[in-house]
């Protein structure tokens, strides 16, 4: 089916598939049509449907709330096409996709499925064909036992890699997750779509960084701070990270935290922030160059980072109230324009 | 000129947002430590509402937490990578109340009754 879209900036035309979203199908011929989550949540990649027939998949989408029915408006993420359509976007369009980030569709094979806390788990996933991506991307997993897509971000970075690493914590009535921790899931088949996002770290844009996860959101961080090792730019950079959990129960990727601090301890610094425990006695012994605090990781970050917000780049992930605060915190004292703090909204 | 009490300028903490209705009109009222503003009551981009979205600091910048969209409250003026500016109501503060000019409702472009071969939705 063709599909056009008229923006400001000029129309655009493109193929998809009977069983595409028009939003997929627009990313993968390289349109960098506007979106955040791709998942029915955040209501960014809404349109109007100008011309043409298009089918809703997903009616009760949390994004619909964005969306005027009433005026033909649809999440591109969620509509298929019946037929040739030309829909109209609104905002501005940042231009053509870098031609080896284009998103695509990839077939998976779950391996080395293992806990690495209660409620986290760790897995790679094979990929049919090679992929490259930028360190904080994340990609759309789906299973054929279980309904709906799910974004998660890579740990890994590599270039022209046939794995993918990810993290995913258990979430309650999560239907991914719960298909992932409930079944045996060591070599079964994924569907994927990506690579996805713009939170992304750029050795290129020469600043020192700043990340604040929480829980699984440390996963893209991580990725962040690989490639930052893997290009030498903590030689000459600063990078701070900064890790939420609940307590010591909830850790992981310590040793992998501390094999990066040991190849930069002089500007590379991890400080662990544990939100309900009250010290972080044994820890300290164990990894003696990471740091423990006790107190939300946003109010661990103000405490220490105070007159080192220094030609910086911040990026913040994890649950929603951490990532409200982490942002609140980062504009009202910490004063970073808006353009320097990078995060994707998945919920 | 149709010039409505909002509040009173005692209602508002400095630098922080409170929403009012007057006459049925949603507005979000700003005190930004050396004066106020009245503006429409969501962000032009996503229709977030602002009285909970917003952030704003001493300097005057309101941002909003959702997508990271910047003003200037005093004049409602863009920052950064805002790409529509504030609308905002004429304001006055008179005996130790807040009053706008209430002619007409402000409301962004996404909320206009409108045909589809108006340009609109893209401004």
């Amino acid at each position: 089916m063709k599909i056009k879209v008229q923006t400001k900036g000029g129309s655009y035309d493109f193929d998809c598939g009977p069983e595409e979203s028009l939003l997929y199908a627009g990313l993968r011929n390289g349109l960098s049509l506007p979106y955040e989550c791709a998942t029915g949540t955040c209501g960014t990649c809404r349109a109007r449907v100008v011309e043409g027939k298009t089918h809703l998949e997903w009616a009760d989408a949390p994004g619909m709330s964005y969306v005027k029915q009433e005026k033909k408006e649809i999440l591109m993420c969620q509509t298929r096409a019946r037929g040739d359509c030309t829909l109209r976007v609104p905002g501005k369009m940042t231009g053509e996709i870098k031609r080896d980030r284009w998103p695509s569709y990839f077939v998976g094979q779950v391996n080395n499925y293992r806990l690495v806390t209660h409620d986290v788990s760790l897995f790679d996933v094979k990929l049919d064909k090679p992929t490259s991506f930028d360190a904080g991307q994340f990609v759309l997993l789906e299973s054929d036992e279980v309904v709906g897509t799910r974004a998660y971000s890579m740990v890994n970075y590599d270039r022209e890699t046939n794995k993918l690493v990810f993290v995913i914590k258990r979430k309650h009535d999560g239907k991914f997750s719960d298909w992932i921790f409930d079944n045996n899931v060591e070599g079964k088949s994924i569907k994927i779509f990506g690579p996805l996002g713009c939170a992304t770290f750029h050795p290129k844009e020469n600043k020192n960084i700043l990340c604040i996860a929480g829980g699984s959101g440390i996963a893209g961080m991580m990725a962040i701070v690989s490639h930052g090792c893997q290009s030498s730019y903590f030689k000459t950079h600063n990078g701070f990270i900064f890790f939420g959990v609940r307590s010591k129960k909830d850790i992981f990727f310590l040793e992998e935290l501390s094999n990066y601090v040991m190849k930069y301890p002089e500007n590379l610094e991890v400080t662990i922030a544990l939100s309900e425990e009250t010290n972080a006695t044994g820890l300290q012994e164990c990894y003696q160059n990471l740091r423990f605090a006790t107190g939300f990781v946003h109010a661990v970050v103000s405490e220490h980072m105070t007159d080192k917000y220094l030609d910086m780049l911040a990026y913040v992930a994890g649950p929603p109230p951490m990532v409200d605060s982490a942002l609140r915190m980062l504009v009202l004292e910490a004063k970073f324009p808006g353009t320097d703090i990078r995060y994707d909204k998945f919920t | 000129m149709t010039w409505q009490k909002v509040c009173a300028a005692d209602d508002i903490a400095n630098n922080t947002l409170q929403r009012f209705e007057v006459d049925g009109v949603a507005i979000v009222v700003a005190n930004y430590g050396d004066g106020f503003q009245a503006i429409a009551p969501y962000c032009p981009h996503m229709e977030e509402p602002l009285h909970e979205s917003g952030i704003l600091e001493t300097s005057g910048v309101l941002t909003c937490s959702k997508h990271l969209w910047q003003w200037d409250i005093r004049t409602g003026e863009m920052v950064g990578m805002a790409e529509k500016s504030l609308l905002c109501y004429e304001i006055k503060v008179e005996a130790g109340d807040v009053l706008i000019n209430l002619e007409k409702e402000l409301v962004y472009e996404y909320d206009e009754e409108d045909e589809l071969d108006d340009d609109d939705f893209f401004n």
